[in-house]
């Protein structure tokens, strides 16, 4: 079963770990990005998450291709969020399973270096008082 | 076409998308002056903007046909 890797839902980080848990592999790495309280010396209340969906979810399907090409992996998951989040919530989560741990870390770390520079999403930061800010960000990699 | 507007591009804009006619032949880069033309807020940010093309990052010199789907994507900030 393929599961969503764009959702509005709350991220389940047991349920992403359970989706590469296979007898092949010898390790799995899971890595959470979660909503941290500062950012720039302000304090934050939380991010509302805008996506470009239809192009995000294929380019999900991409940056799995991509890892699958440099590692030998045995099962990735990958889920990002979307809309209002607030302080200590993951906002996105990947796992990566391997035969062994040196890829699987590696493989997992690519993923999300390239979950960040390549989908078509981009954040508002709430700060306390009121004030909203889009977060400045990168132009997007092909 | 349809062209759609992200983040600070749909706060400029105040639009999520919009019909343009463009003449035959045009390009990323033809559209990108239309857009301009009718949305000068856009001016400041526009040389941080990239464009997909159905869903796909284009050249600027990239053809634009009919019935194609152009997202305008200010800076991107996953993760």
């Amino acid at each position: 079963m393929k599961s969503a890797r764009i959702t509005r839902s709350p991220i389940d980080p047991a349920r992403v770990l359970a989706l590469v848990s296979d007898r092949e592999a010898g390790g799995a790495v899971l890595f959470l990005g979660t909503i941290r309280r500062k950012s720039a010396g302000k304090t934050v209340e939380g991010l509302t998450y805008e996506v470009y969906r239809g192009m995000a979810e294929r380019r999900m399907q991409e940056i799995e291709d991509r890892v699958r090409k440099k590692w030998p992996v045995v099962k990735i998951a990958m889920v990002h969020r979307y809309g209002p989040l607030k302080v200590g919530e993951v906002s996105v989560a990947v796992a990566v399973s391997c035969k062994h741990r040196a890829e699987a870390f590696e493989a997992c770390r690519y993923a999300i270096d390239t979950i960040k520079g390549t989908l078509p999403m981009w954040k508002k930061e709430r700060f306390r008082g009121g004030t909203q800010a889009w977060v400045k960000g990168a132009p997007i990699e092909a | 076409m349809t062209v759609l507007y992200f983040a600070s591009a749909q706060g400029l804009t105040n639009l999520k998308s919009e019909r343009m006619r463009l003449k035959e032949g045009s390009s990323v880069k033809d559209m990108a002056a239309e857009m301009l033309r009718m949305h000068p807020d856009l001016k400041d940010i526009e040389p941080t903007i990239r464009y997909s093309v159905n869903f796909e990052i284009t050249e600027e010199n990239a053809p634009l046909r009919d019935g194609d789907e152009v997202a305008v994507l200010p800076p991107v900030a996953g993760g």
